[in-house]
């Protein structure tokens, strides 16, 4: 068991490095760099620098040198514990993911609360009751919620939000809070907005978490060992729940490994048409800006994110499935 | 002055509907009395009059008069000076002297469109982030040597109160107003230039290449302090184009706020900036705080701090400072207790009392929050798509929206690569003016005009807008550029594209099948260029020329074109307006970015030493002018600029589509209860928009909430 443990933590240690150069090099691949970014992005507002002056930023940031060398830089930064400058915002790395952090987890996390919470009693239901007219309602939504994006979805709420109730379009905050301090007003604020992304980007994984939940449980329903339950005449309401659920639920402890860096990212295409402050737009950004601290730090921090998530699930499965224990 | 009534949404869309919505000249007459300078005294009464001039019969409810407000040169200090509520406490505590030691003893008055406002109030925009730096410098071009009027076409006074050239235009000299002062309280002297020049301009650690816009024929000019409040800029040859270099969005003239931290602008806050510099500060302090502030030396020390956007703490000359920076979801600015500019009853401008400026994380949610009125004024990243979207919420959003026309040619110029050589045969024909002529003929801009521009842009060439005093006139508009497929057939028959394929296109002289242009189109810019593009390739097929439109992501394409290996690059031509202040769209002079032969803009900057030598005698000619320009007076480099466009436009450099229109920066969303807003304002670079209708003036009907 404590071999098994170190074993993959070494793994998960060295997935970790592996991810940081993959991301280094798939960050520098696009031709061009920061600073002819940051030219375009001056065109097209009608300014621009000179060619000197973009030489001069270049040497600033370093990206005059081979990219080996930029690399080594990288890594010289983060053994000290430092994510860097993003380039762009010529913040700290983790002062300018930190902002958004939070926000990035309340709103993942609300989301993935509220999937399972709608998810789990539904998918049960479906299965104990299948081929019920509630089944067929259910298995209805369930397939509208798979099939419709959860990005148009985002665009006709708010459309109609606006146009109906005269929502505020976008963001998580009404623009007095944005500026305001903490307060519970502004909590207040916050938790009024934070129901419409909850729900459109709990929507898709709700139908999903639906379905998995129904099939396997009906699956588990059949099996001899229930059977025997309910004839020795166990509650049927214990006949369910003691066991059949619990394996049901499999699946949804090995989807760990990808929920916890979801929560850190969000949905990047939902929160850019919502307009929320997460993390998911500003990797956008930072890939669109080149920004290379930026962007590796936020690629590095999901990637070893899902290497920790992944090994929580392998741990969760053998916590809840005893099965796995046995056959390691 | 009564401002045209807004009219109802729903007679506005009407005439959008019936295709009404044409332009208005713009600013006719104002541009024949050319560049005038301010010392010869143009009186308001004239300024007024000739504004009234243009008061012709309006051709839509949404292009207004043009309107703006007027420096009163020469007027004295209002006897009575008032200040903003929000500094009252501030001075009876004693952290700021009372206003009579704030403001300048010879301030910048100025008349307000409307008339005299009231103050308070923080006006809220939209920004997309911490690139967007031009959002607000846009605001805070106050501290400019020397503006323009609200025309765009005359010089008025800014920091620089008055100039003047001597010793045969060698010699430009400029007197700072007494009692100017730094947003810190600070004297502004010319010891603020002195030091500029000397400790930073000079210092190659710091400009590691002088601008070529402080020297003429190569050589380097030099600043001199003549007394406290009088500066020499001293040149060796004669350089009467300096003054359109100080008025234009360039190194020398842009003004502290607008430099990026690469220390334009021609002065610096000398006491503030000392301690970032090995000169005064030891070498070991400098690290120390290089390494606080988490950048790599001091020179990016130097460089961060010198940015009024990212550091609050900065002294500067403009009407807001910065409080919360740029990187930050908030922006806000709050009031300059020291600003110079007056309004004629002796109030303290800015009126407002701050701008908060809101991140949006992408152009659609910002659009969105202007449509739903939750911006106080907004001309930025505002789409003309929506402009439809836009009128008919008018109401429900409280706002209103103004069109201002920009003056340069073409929002969508098929800029040509004159360096072109990644295929010899295309080369050819790209570098064939008769060949670019039938291009250029063979475009429905009436059709671009209706589809993309909702009818409101101007077809034409990539020359300018004809009032502006360097446009060669209104037949240059149209010039081979009016739909002609008959002779664009004719013509590339004659130069020897005769043969055609099966499907009607033409093929290539050296018999390799079809002859097949490339255009680079960028997706996500204020103009779909992409689709203007397919719809130009479209149109080409009846002169039997096969375009390949290639969407490319902004600055992929941007490095592409750099790299020489764009044929065609489609983009705007703005600031072509002030040729001689941003020639790098109508000319390839300028490396930095040259879509119009980035070979040609190298030979050009290394006199020939590398790069590629222009294959046309006209570019040369063109070229040749361009340069003869910078001893010219500016009446002589106007006609000069004329004589370019000329070459220019006969020659097809690039072929303009539709411009001239409010596509780029010009729509704009004001909130119902904003004041001192002008029905039009111009729409140009270098008149800093909208800093030519000076923002300290803006002010809110309601006190202030909204």
């Amino acid at each position: 068991m404590l071999s098994y443990l170190i074993r993959r933590v070494l793994f998960a240690l060295f997935t970790c490095w592996a991810i940081s150069v993959l991301a280094f090099i798939i960050i520098q691949l696009p031709p061009g760099d920061f600073v002819d970014a940051y030219i375009s992005n001056l065109s097209a507002s009608g300014s621009g620098i000179s060619a000197d002056q973009a030489e001069q930023l270049r040497a600033e940031y370093a990206l005059d040198q081979p990219i080996w060398v930029q690399y080594a830089r990288w890594m010289r930064l983060m053994a000290q514990g430092d994510l860097g400058m993003a380039m762009e915002w010529q913040r700290p790395v983790t002062e300018v993911i930190g902002d958004r952090l939070w926000l990035t987890m309340v709103v993942s996390f609300a989301a993935v609360v509220l999937t399972w919470i709608v998810a789990l009693p539904i998918g049960i239901y479906s299965a104990v009751r299948p081929y019920s007219p509630l089944d067929y309602l259910f298995t209805l939504l369930g397939f509208l919620g798979l099939a419709i994006p959860s990005f148009l979805l985002g665009l006709l709420v708010l459309y109609f939000g606006f146009v109906y109730f005269n929502a505020n379009i976008g963001g998580l905050f009404s623009p007095e809070y944005i500026d305001a301090p903490w307060s519970w007003a502004k909590l207040w604020d916050m938790m009024k907005h934070l129901p419409v992304p909850a729900v459109i980007l709990g929507i898709a994984s709700m139908a999903q978490a639906i379905r998995i939940m129904r099939a396997n449980l009906l699956d588990e329903l059949r099996k001899p060992y229930v059977v025997t339950a309910r004839a020795k005449g166990l509650s049927e309401w214990r006949a369910i729940w003691k066991y059949p659920v619990r394996v049901a639920l499999n699946p949804f402890a090995s989807t760990i490994g990808y929920t916890l860096p979801y929560v850190v990212s969000g949905s990047i295409i939902v929160s850019l048409v919502l307009g929320l402050p997460t993390v998911g737009p500003l990797l956008l950004r930072s890939l669109i800006a080149q920004d290379m601290f930026l962007a590796g730090a936020i690629v590095l921090l999901l990637g070893v994110l899902t290497v920790i998530g992944t090994l929580v699930s392998d741990l969760l499965l053998m916590w809840i499935d005893p099965r796995i224990r046995v056959e390691d | 002055m009564t401002r045209p009534r807004t009219r109802g949404a729903d007679e506005i869309m009407r005439d959008v509907a019936r295709k009404q919505v044409s332009r208005r000249g713009l600013m006719k007459g104002a541009a024949a009395a050319g560049l005038v300078l301010p010392t010869a005294g143009t009186p308001l009464s004239a300024i007024r009059s000739a504004a009234a001039a243009q008061d012709e019969p309006l051709g839509s409810a949404l292009i207004g008069e043009l309107e703006g407000p007027i420096v009163l040169v020469d007027a004295p200090r209002p006897e009575n000076l008032k200040q903003a509520p929000m500094l009252d406490p501030l001075v009876e505590d004693g952290t700021l002297p009372p206003v009579e030691e704030r403001v300048p003893l010879e301030p910048l008055v100025v008349q307000p469109v409307e008339g005299i406002g009231t103050y308070g109030g923080v006006l809220r925009r939209g920004f997309t982030g911490p690139g967007d730096d031009e959002n607000g410098n846009r605001y805070n071009s106050g501290d400019k040597l020397i503006f323009w009027d609200y025309t765009g076409t005359e010089f008025r006074p800014a920091l620089a109160k008055s100039w003047e050239f001597s010793d045969e235009d060698r010699v430009f000299t400029i007197h700072l107003r007494e009692g100017h002062k730094w947003s810190d309280g600070e004297p502004f002297t010319a010891d603020d230039f002195v030091f500029w020049y000397e400790d930073l301009y000079l210092n190659p650690d710091i400009v590691p290449v002088p601008s070529g816009t402080f020297a003429i024929n190569g050589q380097q000019g030099r600043v001199e302090k003549v007394d406290d409040l009088t500066v020499s800029f001293v040149f060796e040859e004669p350089y009467p184009l300096f003054l359109t270099i100080l008025g234009g969005t360039t190194f020398m003239g842009s003004g502290q706020m607008t430099s990026r931290g690469f220390h334009g602008g021609a002065y610096a806050p000398a006491h503030y900036l000392r301690q970032f510099l090995p000169k005064y500060t030891a070498q070991a302090e400098l690290d120390q705080m290089a390494t606080e502030e988490n950048v790599e030396d001091w020179i990016a020390l130097l460089r961060l701090k010198s940015q009024w956007y990212l550091n609050p703490d900065l002294p500067i000359l403009g009407p807001w400072r910065c409080v919360s920076p740029i990187n930050t979801p908030n922006w806000t600015m709050e009031r300059n207790p020291f600003y110079y500019e007056v309004d004629p009853e002796g109030n303290q401008l800015p009126y407002l009392d701050g701008i908060q400026m809101t991140l949006a994380e992408n152009l659609e949610v910002l659009n969105l929050r202007a449509i739903a009125g939750e911006y106080d004024l907004q001309e930025r990243h505002t789409d003309i798509a929506k402009l439809p979207v836009f009128l008919e919420n008018m109401e429900q959003g409280d706002y209103s929206v103004h069109l201002d026309p920009g003056s340069y040619g073409s929002d969508a110029t098929l800029q040509v690569n004159h360096s072109y050589d990644g295929d010899p045969e295309v080369a050819q024909w790209l570098h064939n003016a008769d060949f670019r002529r039938a291009l250029s003929m063979g475009i429905d801009r009436d059709q671009l005009n209706e589809t993309f521009w909702l009818g409101v842009g101007s077809p034409g060439s990539v020359a300018p807008d004809p009032s502006v005093p360097q446009s060669p006139g209104e037949e240059w508009r149209t010039m081979w550029a009016t739909r002609d497929v008959e002779q664009a057939n004719q013509l590339l028959d004659e130069i020897g594209l005769t043969e055609k394929d099966g499907d009607g296109f033409r093929v290539r002289s050296d018999g390799n099948g079809r002859l097949r242009l490339e255009i680079f189109a960028i997706s996500g810019a204020f103009v779909p260029f992409p689709r203007i593009a397919q719809a130009i390739a479209q149109q080409w097929q009846e002169i039997g020329i096969q375009l390949d439109v290639s969407e490319l992501e902004r600055n992929l394409g941007m490095t592409r074109m750099r790299n020489n290996e764009h044929q065609l690059f489609m983009w705007a031509n703005d600031g072509s307006e002030l040729i001689y202040a941003f020639p790098r769209h109508a000319l390839p002079v300028d490396p930095a970015e040259a879509m119009m032969g980035p070979l040609i803009a190298t030979w050009f900057v290394t006199n020939g030493e590398e790069g590629m030598e222009p294959t046309e005698q006209a570019m040369l000619d063109a070229i040749d002018l361009y340069r003869s320009a910078g001893g010219q007076t500016t009446e002589e480099a106007n006609a000069t600029a004329q004589e370019i466009w000329k070459i220019i436009v006969d020659n097809v450099f690039s072929i303009g589509t539709v411009g001239v229109s409010p596509a780029v920066m010009g729509i704009r969303i004001v909130k119902n209860t904003m004041g001192n807003i002008p029905a039009r304002q111009v729409n140009m670079q270098h008149a800093r928009t909208p800093q030519s209708s000076h923002p300290a003036t803006f002010f809110f009907r309601n006190g202030g909430g909204s």
